[in-house]
């Protein structure tokens, strides 16, 4: 077989596994669709439900991927939207104002980001060692902030401040944008390449001039607006709010991104689209095991070996292509 | 010679990908015998060794060991049958203590109970350190605080420890100072008087003629002929190896410096543990100024510290007249550092090409310093590709796929791609071959030509009395004796203040 060849076939597997996850999701829009047909499901309000569903953990796990990227993680995320949202609520009650609400959201989310990596920074400590112990002191603040409220176990905006922008199109302009904005920062801007380079080699970043804790600081703070945006679009589609608001979305935001390819220790394999291709990969196969009406626990198990096969694939992905050193 | 055989390797191949890494490559190996390998960078020296040490599988042919058919399941498990590899690069654990190091994966041995007896761990470890001549290291220090060379050497311990009847030493000596470097040849010698087998690689031809009785040539993943000692001439090699006779100079061949008055560089009294006692220097304008010593004399300290990766305990250093405190800030100031330790310090190899040349030069091609267009991405590249000849599918190959030579290369385009004034250069032809060693050594004169300066740190004396300007020669962290260029300036004057 020639050179040429054997490069085009390479090339070819290269690109098979970079596509791995888009195709996996196509493949599961099309057992879904035809399911759909089969038991003759209403598929328009099936979409609205599937958009609906993963608006929230797209926009969130998309700004967290620059937090993976530098081979981190934040675990305390979920917890973090739901203290921004009960905050967003809280301002929107006193100043009735949906921009507001929106603006305190964001400002909020982005705060506590700020304050994990500039504590870890300060202390010189890991940065997912501190997003731990956020995770206790939001969980603690959730029960301070609804019970400082004097509403009982919930804090609610009025539906009907939110109903004009509780809509799937609404959604999709505010993940689009988001979306396009991270695109940018990540695959046109320095910002990006310096995050993967980071993540690819702290030890050689720094000998290139690249200043990690800055990296870090700029990369939670990104994920702090989709987390912010994302307590907005909670509020819109669930004007109630409880301690157990967002309470999978932490979990989910990991599940999502690794779902959709992102290389588990982050570095210059890491791509943008990743989580919103694992979000709404892992929509789509919720609502295919409703549809077959499997039990939650055998769900469950569906998604956990799943999980674990994408893993293997992108870490075996790269294997056997090291010359020796 | 007992005509023993010891190694055979009959029609290996492998490929990685769409590179041919051995084509059909046979070759033995005797008892009491040293057989060298040589050939350019990505030329399979270390394939075919490491495949017969375990690390990986061929693709296609046969393997006998003392005549008997070997397919070994990994590196521990060829070590325990007697043939041990010491790899190129480090390969030790940093968090771990020398003695888990050396006693990675037999740890059962040392079992007291449910316990590991530590104390006997540590007791076996020194002694196998001690063996080797390397009783300077304490088997209960944490390997991350050991510098490169004792990384080495407790690698090296590790493997004697198992008593293999089969070393393979690859490409190791140009890493070590002498003093690293005497213990291997008196391993090397050891082994071959107790008849068992060395296998050698190294780029260094004096050396490896020196040390080897036979010489086999590989060239692009075959093997092109195999010298008798008898047979031994370092033109004739060197053809074989390039597969063309190497014109030109190897190292520079004039003796007017043409560097200039202007300082670039200077350094004040810098001191910083025991590595730099009170140490100052300054840099001409377009001059090579070498840095020499034993490999603990701090010289690969000062490399970090003057590119500010380092701050001293004292003194001060300053770029054009500028007070640097980072790395970032040395960047502006036109500097650039190659470190001595390439895959951790100097490269990310889990990126391509192309995100290792281009984040060390966003600022020189990103429109209005922060938007990055591919295109523009690309053509700075692959300009660095073209300029440095780097042997790769494309820019966007990963650095891990590709041979040390032209990883080297890859670390050096960084920095010449940005145009850097000022270069640290620490042990820049560390395990690259003699045709990409020419290149850098010619590339080196062309930036000095420029008016570029650069600081080169290194353990080779042939490559710095070759190539500098000024030698500074370093002993426990001071400046022991500087001396000139000269054609009359040999190793001898240098070791003389070096030890």
């Amino acid at each position: 077989m020639g050179n040429d060849t054997l490069i085009r076939k390479e090339n070819r597997k290269a690109a098979l596994f970079r596509l791995a996850p888009v195709m996996g999701l196509v493949f599961l829009f099309a057992v879904f669709l035809i399911l759909a047909i089969i038991k003759d499901i209403n598929i328009p309000y099936s979409f609205k439900n599937i958009i609906n569903q993963s608006v929230v953990v797209v926009v969130a796990a998309t700004g967290a991927v620059f937090i993976y990227t530098l081979g981190s993680f934040d675990i305390s995320l979920g917890a973090s939207l739901c203290v921004s949202a009960l905050i967003g609520a809280m301002a929107y009650n006193v100043t009735g104002s949906v921009l507001v609400m929106l603006l305190v959201c964001v400002g909020v989310a982005v705060g506590i980001s700020l304050v994990s990596s500039v504590l870890a920074s300060v202390f010189n400590l890991p940065v997912f060692v501190t997003t731990i112990a956020m995770l206790s002191l939001l969980s603690a603040l959730v029960l301070v902030l609804i019970g400082a409220n004097g509403t009982g176990d919930v804090i609610q905006v009025p539906a009907a401040a939110v109903r004009g922008i509780n809509n799937v199109w609404f959604k999709l302009i505010v993940m689009v944008l988001y979306l396009a904005f991270c695109i940018f920062l990540f695959d046109f801007m320095k910002l990006g390449r310096k995050e993967k380079f980071q993540g690819g080699n702290p030890v050689c970043a720094k000998l290139t001039g690249l200043n990690g804790k800055k990296l870090a600081i700029a990369a939670f703070a990104i994920a702090g607006i989709g987390v912010g945006l994302g307590a907005f679009l909670t509020i819109t589609y669930a004007p109630t709010l409880s301690r157990n608001t967002a309470s999978s979305v932490g979990m989910d935001i990991i599940i999502s991104i690794v779902f959709g390819g992102m290389p588990v220790s982050g570095g210059a394999r890491s791509k943008i689209y990743s989580a919103a291709i694992g979000a709404v990969s892992m929509t789509l196969l919720n609502q295919i095991m409703l549809t077959l009406s499997l039990d939650s626990g055998v769900g469950q198990m569906v998604k956990a070996m799943i999980f674990i096969l994408v893993v293997y694939i992108s870490m075996s992905n790269h294997k056997g292509n090291i010359l020796p050193r | 010679m007992n005509k023993t055989k010891t190694v055979e390797i009959k029609h290996m191949s492998k490929r990685f990908g769409p590179t041919v890494a051995l084509n059909d490559v046979s070759f033995e190996a005797y008892r009491g015998e040293i057989l060298g390998l040589i050939g350019e960078n990505g030329s399979g020296k270390s394939t075919s060794t490491s495949i017969f040490a375990g690390m990986q599988a061929a693709d296609e042919g046969e393997m006998f060991f003392l005549g008997e058919a070997w397919a070994p399941k990994s590196m521990t498990d060829a070590l325990k049958q007697g043939v041990g590899m010491i790899v190129q690069e480090s390969g030790t654990v940093a968090g771990i203590t020398v003695a888990e190091n050396i006693f990675l994966g037999e740890t059962k041995e040392f079992m007291r109970g449910p316990f590991v007896d530590r104390k006997r761990m540590f007791a076996e470890a020194q002694k196998a350190l001690d063996q080797i001549g390397a009783g300077h290291i304490r088997a209960e220090m944490v390997t991350a605080a050991l510098d490169f060379q004792d990384r080495k050497l407790s690698e090296i311990a590790k493997v004697m420890a198992q008593n293999p009847t089969v070393l393979v030493v690859d490409e190791t000596t140009t890493a070590l100072s002498q003093m690293g470097r005497d213990i291997i040849y008196g391993i090397m010698n050891r082994m071959k008087e107790e008849d068992k087998t060395v296998i050698f690689i190294s780029h260094d031809l004096d050396e490896i003629m020196e040390k080897c009785d036979r010489l086999t040539v590989l060239r692009d993943g075959q093997i092109i002929r195999t010298f008798t000692k008898e047979e031994f001439d370092a033109d004739q090699i060197r053809t074989s190896m390039i597969g063309r006779e190497l014109s030109g100079s190897f190292y520079r061949n004039d003796f007017d410096s043409v560097a200039g008055e202007e300082v670039v560089l200077e350094a004040d009294d810098l001191c910083l543990g025991n590595q730099l006692d009170h140490l100052s220097l300054k840099l001409h304008a377009g001059e090579i100024l070498g840095i020499g010593g034993l490999s603990h004399c701090g010289m690969h300290t000062l490399g970090k510290v003057l590119f500010a990766a380092e701050m001293p305990e004292a003194g001060t250093f300053t770029v054009h007249g500028k007070t640097i405190r980072n790395e970032a800030e040395a960047m502006r100031e036109s500097m650039g550092y190659v470190a001595k330790d390439r895959d951790v310090e100097s490269l990310c190899v889990d990126a391509s090409i192309k995100d290792n040349i281009s984040v060390a030069g966003l600022d020189k091609f990103a429109v209005k310093n922060f938007l990055i267009l591919p295109s523009k991405e690309k053509k700075y590249v692959d300009a660095q590709v073209e300029a440095l000849r780097i042997k790769c599918r494309d820019a966007d190959q990963y650095v891990s796929a590709l041979s040390g030579g032209n990883k080297q290369k890859v670390a050096f385009s960084k920095w010449t791609g940005r145009d850097s004034e000022i270069l640290i250069l620490d042990c820049p032809t560390r395990g690259v071959d003699i045709g990409v060693k020419q290149a850098m050594y010619q590339l080196m004169d062309q930036m000095r030509k420029e008016g570029k300066s650069i600081l080169l740190i290194s353990e080779e004396m042939a490559e710095l009395i070759g190539m500098s300007d000024r030698l500074l020669v370093m002993k426990d962290g001071k400046v022991q004796k500087e001396l000139l260029r000269s054609p009359a300036l040999s190793e001898a004057d240098v070791i003389t203040y070096m030890i």
